[in-house]
């Protein structure tokens, strides 16, 4: 048992740590209703990916993973700039726009790139299982640095997304705080998928706020039960997938899916019904 | 260029009949922002199509989901089962009690459809899995006999939905209106739902679930730049679908570019040059 431990020590932190970081997140991406975005990111970084090899750099080098980052990047500002007062087209309507079509363009280069395809579904399969203490220090600070700039802007992040049809600020403020907010969120999901992989990072971000959503609808209140509950998920996934022999990322995303799921039906089928009034905490 | 038509000929046809019914779905999809279903009920029928093997292990998987993509009438079955039972679950998942929105219990569902698949897919059979393969699909090959079949699916759905129209328009527009107008919200939603669901699982097989995805989303993000009006936003879909699909193949064989991913290119030209449109004031938004 001892051994498993020494063994499962930094997947189990790693899980921690994104479960922290995507706990907190997840809560505005739930709100904001951008559920997909993760996915569409991860497809954005794989096309960066694909444009860095296509200008003629080594893979696995720097120079890939800067134009990559950077591409990236303009895609989250443009993003960051679609929300408007009277949003005709929904933000998660762009989302999926945004996946088709770079996963499209994708599948057009992989022609010229030698074993093309293989970058396309890359980002998919990413194995928690053998992340490096290197990996996982480096992405901790990379973390800490984005944490803090939430806690000094978290209040404006919150009103922006509790905003439905008036924007709280200047549309001048509102678009810096959207870009802050989607940059650091483009940062975090650029690291985190290539540690956890594609599903593992989107149910981390969803799940564990749907569970608290479900009970609660304090801001407040919600990043802690996310976190608690991505934590404590995430961890039973590990040990559960360890003991049965089957993969860690798919055992950790069905443990906390269906997780969902039962507490869903528990709260439709045992709930009151009551008239909740919107709380910012 | 005979040849160029003759090979063209079929992949148009099954855009075409793609671009007629997802042209009308997409708008409900985006008025209701359950934006990535379709990928979630394409995910969940290969789910119920990869668990058919439990029945025919001798079924070898190459891909992870070829099995769903052969003409097996168990696969089918199962495949309707699980899609069938996927619309339950959401139709009963849309409840006030929770808060959270359904496109993100249909974000989990998918979720765990694909990495379920995945672990039932190494258990049984030790294959690698391709998201991929049944992500991009191949329309140049299509069968004349997949055409057909999908046709008449899509036009008995068609006409339901248009008989029903009274029914499922009003509780897209407003979900609680409708319940307080006395809709059956719970049944028509499953029927909303199970059709859908039909429909993804033949067009997947035409076109796969990019193709029918941008299908889905693109023509119907043009249409609500210019009007609220069903009707119209069903003819801006249908017209810039059938544009589109003769564009992007034509490009396709002159280019020598897979042809799927040359249609998406192209639907998202055209919802470029609709916004360019729109923003400079060329067409007023409509306030019907």
């Amino acid at each position: 048992m001892v051994e498993n431990l020494i063994f499962l020590a930094a997947p189990i932190t790693a899980c921690v740590l994104l479960a922290g970081i995507l706990g907190y997140f997840g809560n505005h991406i739930l709100s904001r209703g951008i559920i997909f975005i993760d996915i569409a990111l991860a497809q954005i970084v794989a096309l960066g990916t694909m444009i860095g090899l296509l200008f003629g750099f080594a893979e696995g080098s720097v120079a890939v993973q800067i134009v990559s980052l950077i591409f990236t990047l303009i895609i989250v500002i443009f993003f960051a700039l679609t929300k408007f007062e009277k949003q005709l087209i929904p933000q998660e309507a762009i989302i999926g726009i945004i996946y088709g079509l770079g996963l499209g363009i994708a599948t057009l280069f992989a022609e010229y790139i030698p074993r093309g395809s293989n970058y396309i579904s890359k980002t998919i399969t990413g194995n928690i299982l053998w992340c490096t203490w290197d990996e996982i220090i480096y992405a901790f600070l990379l973390f800490v640095v984005i944490g803090i700039v939430h806690i000094f802007l978290g209040k404006n992040f919150i009103k922006i997304t509790d905003a439905n049809d008036k924007f709280p600020f200047s549309p001048q403020k509102v678009r810096i705080m959207e870009i802050i907010f989607y940059v650091t969120f483009g940062i975090v999901v650029f690291k985190a998928v290539p540690i956890a992989g594609i599903f593992l990072v989107f149910i981390l971000l969803i799940a564990p706020t749907s569970i608290a959503t479900i009970f609660t609808n304090k801001w407040k209140y919600r990043f802690i039960w996310s976190w608690i509950i991505g934590i404590i998920l995430s961890v039973g996934g590990m040990l559960i997938s360890y003991q049965l022999d089957i993969s860690n990322g798919p055992a950790i995303v069905c443990l906390m899916g269906i997780s969902v799921f039962i507490l869903a039906f528990a709260k439709i089928i045992f709930g009151k019904k009551k008239v909740l009034e919107k709380v910012t905490d | 260029m005979e040849t160029a038509l003759q090979i063209m000929f079929a992949p148009f046809v099954a855009c075409l009949t793609l671009v007629g019914i997802h042209g009308y779905f997409g708008i409900h999809v985006l008025k209701r922002e359950i934006i990535f279903i379709d990928i979630a009920m394409a995910q969940i029928a290969a789910l119920g199509g990869t668990l058919h093997l439990l029945f025919e292990p001798d079924v070898t998987v190459e891909h992870g989901i070829v099995a769903y993509t052969q003409e097996a009438y168990l696969i089918y079955i199962f495949s309707f089962a699980f899609v069938a039972v996927a619309a339950l679950l959401f139709t009963f998942l849309k409840s006030e009690k929770l808060h959270v929105p359904l496109e993100a219990l249909i974000g989990i569902t998918f979720a765990v459809a694909t990495t379920g698949a995945v672990i039932f897919i190494d258990k049984a059979a030790g294959g690698d899995v391709h998201v991929h393969e049944m992500l991009v699909g191949s329309i140049l090959w299509v069968k004349w006999s997949q055409i057909l079949k999908s046709f008449v699916v899509y036009s008995l759905i068609g006409v339901f939905h248009y008989w029903f129209r009274d029914k499922f328009l009003p509780i897209s527009e407003d979900y609680n209106k409708a319940k307080q107008q006395g809709i059956k919200v719970k049944l028509w939603d499953f029927l909303f739902y199970l059709t859908l669901g039909i429909v993804v699982m033949h067009s997947v097989r035409i076109g796969g679930i990019l193709v029918v995805f941008a299908f889905l989303i693109i023509p119907a993000s043009i249409s609500v730049l210019f009007t609220k009006k069903w009707s119209t936003r069903i003819i801006i879909a249908w017209f810039c679908g059938t544009i589109v699909t003769m564009l992007g193949l034509v490009f396709s064989w002159k280019m020598d570019v897979p042809s799927g991913p040359a249609v998406i290119l192209f639907l998202g030209v055209f919802l470029l040059l609709a916004l360019v449109v729109k923003s400079f004031g060329v067409v007023k938004p409509g306030t019907e």
